[in-house]
């Protein structure tokens, strides 16, 4: 929770040993990104802390997701993301957020960064066999990338294999309605919301 | 002042660091070594601090850290790094006034300090979203403001049936389409070399803006262009090119920039010092002849929370006491225009940014999200509240604040959006209707009520 990757690793390193990686991760780890993401909510904590905590898990899961498969167990996750800003948008701050709160909730996370085209989206996913592609714009400008990636997918034939997700300052709900995304959140933790949502009606399905 | 070249030659070949550990290992650990260092703290019960030491303390915060994270080149990966002499020196020397327009309605824009009794530059529209059918009655209506001394056009995203998109064609014309109408407006309203000192908002690629700035569509170097930095303190070549291309034409540039209060700075005390910061960024990478700043709370989305009051006067007051030069702000209501919640929250953050020393602009209804929602009237409030309120202190500023908040604060959270000029004006004589007459009259008289006088 201090958000020091170098000691969670180190932690991650020496407790690995005598405690099952998995129990560390449900037990331990989880419940305490689960802490920082509501400190974040509620105002208590801003972005660099919330980072700062991202880093500390990242750091300790590449010591503890080896140890847990090597047992032959797996971890539970709420779903899988690829999550980005499109195409000639380069505002990162926003999408880091609701990277991090969808990490802190549980979600695999593949940040795959700024500036974003439609292939790229889509190339992550397919590769990382994803639920959810999330995109970020920030400008009214940018907003109908979002609505490329939509296209391209159904471009290719594949719109129905993935939930798309979008977001952003100027984006609402009436956008998201337009160009067809399945979900849409105010908030960064609206976001995360959402995506547990979908997640849950995809897998009743 | 080092040349711009010489940026150029840093952002070339300055420190290669990758934008994470720019973000991660330089700029937020300094910016909360800077905020222990310097023990500044924030009193959201006094949102509008009257003390000068406070405020030179996050001056020096702000040269500190400039000094250790310079401007990040996303473009190149590299740091434009400058020791503290050439910041100290380009504070020293850089322009302290900016001159905009031409004629008689030529202006000259200076800083001012805190407590100052001069009045503030009034600069009045807004360049948020706004349809072909009422751009330029609107930028009419601005300039139909007298006491206005600067104007902003509006941003125009759709050409024909056709929505804009970043660096298209598309955003090409529309560039200059927003820029005819800027300037054909302000010749309808009878002040046609009026300064139009917020190019290209309807473009946000270098390469449109760039073209839609050739002087056959009506750009003069007396306008003024601004370039915006990416959170935080971070450029790229787009707007390099920008500010290659205006440097060459002798044109005004604007340093803009946005610090997020709980983004990459954190808290209200890391958002002051890195609010602080961008005015060296300002003049040293951009060569700014002007500033423009507007800070933005995360959540809720606007700059009318104490925090963030506190944080636009107690930066404000750092520029101002040791910078002096033409610096304005921009504010975020949470209420739409056309409601007397939109009243009450500028008029406590004019409170605070013009105590401040500050030249003001209207504050932006509603986050700026609703297309046509920001109103000719929300410009009028601006110009009298800036000579009515000519001469208010920090501390006289803070007791209006504080029972502005009593009226607002709580409603902040599910505020009104607003209404749109359509719904509000006759678009035919561009006079606002009888109905939101009434409603501003009864926000005047409250807010006389608290201590704020219009002229």
């Amino acid at each position: 929770m201090e958000g020091d990757a170098v000691e969670a690793s180190q932690l991650a390193k020496a407790a690995v040993e005598k405690i099952d990686p998995l129990e560390l991760v449900n037990e331990g780890m989880t419940p305490a990104m689960k802490a920082v993401g509501e400190k974040f909510g509620c105002g208590e904590i801003y972005l660099p802390e919330m980072l700062q905590a991202t880093e500390a898990w990242n750091e300790a899961m590449k010591i503890l997701k080896p140890k847990i498969l090597e047992k032959g167990k797996k971890l539970e996750k709420a779903g899988t993301v690829v999550i980005g800003t499109v195409q000639t948008d380069i505002h990162e701050i926003g999408k880091n957020i609701v990277a991090s709160l969808m990490t802190a909730s549980g979600f695999e996370v593949y940040d795959v960064g700024v500036d974003v085209p439609a292939a790229k989206f889509v190339e992550r996913a397919e590769e990382v066999q994803a639920d959810i592609i999330a995109a970020s714009a920030i400008m009214t400008t940018t907003m109908p990338f979002q609505k490329d990636l939509i296209d391209y997918l159904k471009a290719n034939g594949i719109r129905n294999k993935y939930l798309i997700m979008v977001g952003g300052g100027v984006v609402n709900q009436e956008w998201a309605n337009r160009v067809g995304a399945d979900g849409y959140g105010e908030l960064a933790s609206d976001a995360v919301n959402v995506a547990k949502s979908l997640m849950t009606e995809r897998r009743k399905k | 002042m080092i040349s711009f070249l010489d940026v150029l030659d840093r952002a070339a070949n300055g420190p290669i660091v990758s934008v994470k550990d720019y973000d991660m290992k330089r700029f937020i650990p300094k910016v909360q070594e800077m905020v222990k260092k310097y023990k500044i703290k924030c009193d959201p019960k006094n949102p509008s601090p009257w003390d000068d030491d406070l405020a030179d303390r996050v001056y020096q915060a702000a040269m500190d850290l400039y000094v250790d994270v310079g401007t990040y080149c996303t473009d190149t990966g590299r740091v434009i790094q400058f020791t503290r002499d050439e910041v100290e020196q380009a504070a020293y020397e850089c322009p302290k006034e900016a001159y905009f327009g031409e004629g008689p309605d030529r202006v000259v824009f200076r800083g001012r300090k805190p407590d100052s009794p001069e009045i503030p530059h009034c600069h009045v529209g807004s360049g948020t979203d706004t349809t072909e059918e009422v751009a330029l009655k609107m930028v009419e209506a601005y300039g139909r403001i007298t006491k206005a001394k600067t104007v902003s056009i509006p941003s125009v995203t759709w050409v024909s049936h056709l929505r804009t998109s970043n660096a298209s064609p598309l955003e090409t014309l529309a560039g200059i389409y927003a820029m005819r109408v800027g300037r054909e407006g302000l010749r309808r309203a009878g002040r046609p070399g009026m300064g139009i000192i917020n190019h290209m908002s309807s473009c946000a690629a270098g390469v449109s803006t760039i073209a839609a700035s050739h002087p056959e569509f009506g750009a003069r170097p007396s306008d003024g262009w601004l370039v915006a930095p990416h959170a935080e303190l971070k450029i790229n070549y787009s707007s390099l090119n920008q500010v290659a291309f205006l440097t060459s034409w002798g044109a005004n540039i604007g340093q803009e920039a946005g610090p997020i209060l709980g983004g990459y700075a954190g808290g209200p005390e890391g958002t002051a010092v890195v609010t602080t910061a961008y005015a060296f960024h300002g003049i040293l990478v951009v060569r700014a002849t002007y500033h423009l700043t507007y800070p933005i709370q995360m959540i809720p989305v606007c700059s009318t929370t104490p925090n963030m009051l506190w944080v636009m006067s107690t930066s404000s007051q750092a520029i101002n006491r040791n910078l002096r030069v033409p610096y304005y702000a921009l504010g975020y209501a949470s209420a739409g225009s056309a409601t007397k919640q939109y009243f009450y929250e500028a008029a406590a953050y004019l409170c605070a940014i013009q105590s401040s020393g500050m030249g003001i602009e209207d504050v932006h209804p509603n986050k700026a999200v609703l297309t046509n929602g920001a109103l000719p009237i929300d410009s009028e409030f601006t110009c009298a509240f800036g000579h009515g309120m000519a001469g208010i202190t920090r501390k006289e500023a803070n007791t209006i604040i504080l029972k502005l908040l009593d009226m607002y604060l709580d409603k902040i959270k599910d505020a009104p959006k607003g209404k749109t000029v359509e719904q509000t004006y006759d678009l035919t004589t561009m006079k606002p209707k009888e109905e939101l007459v009434a409603l501003y009259n009864e926000a005047v008289k409250e807010l006389k009520n608290v201590g704020v006088s219009l002229k």
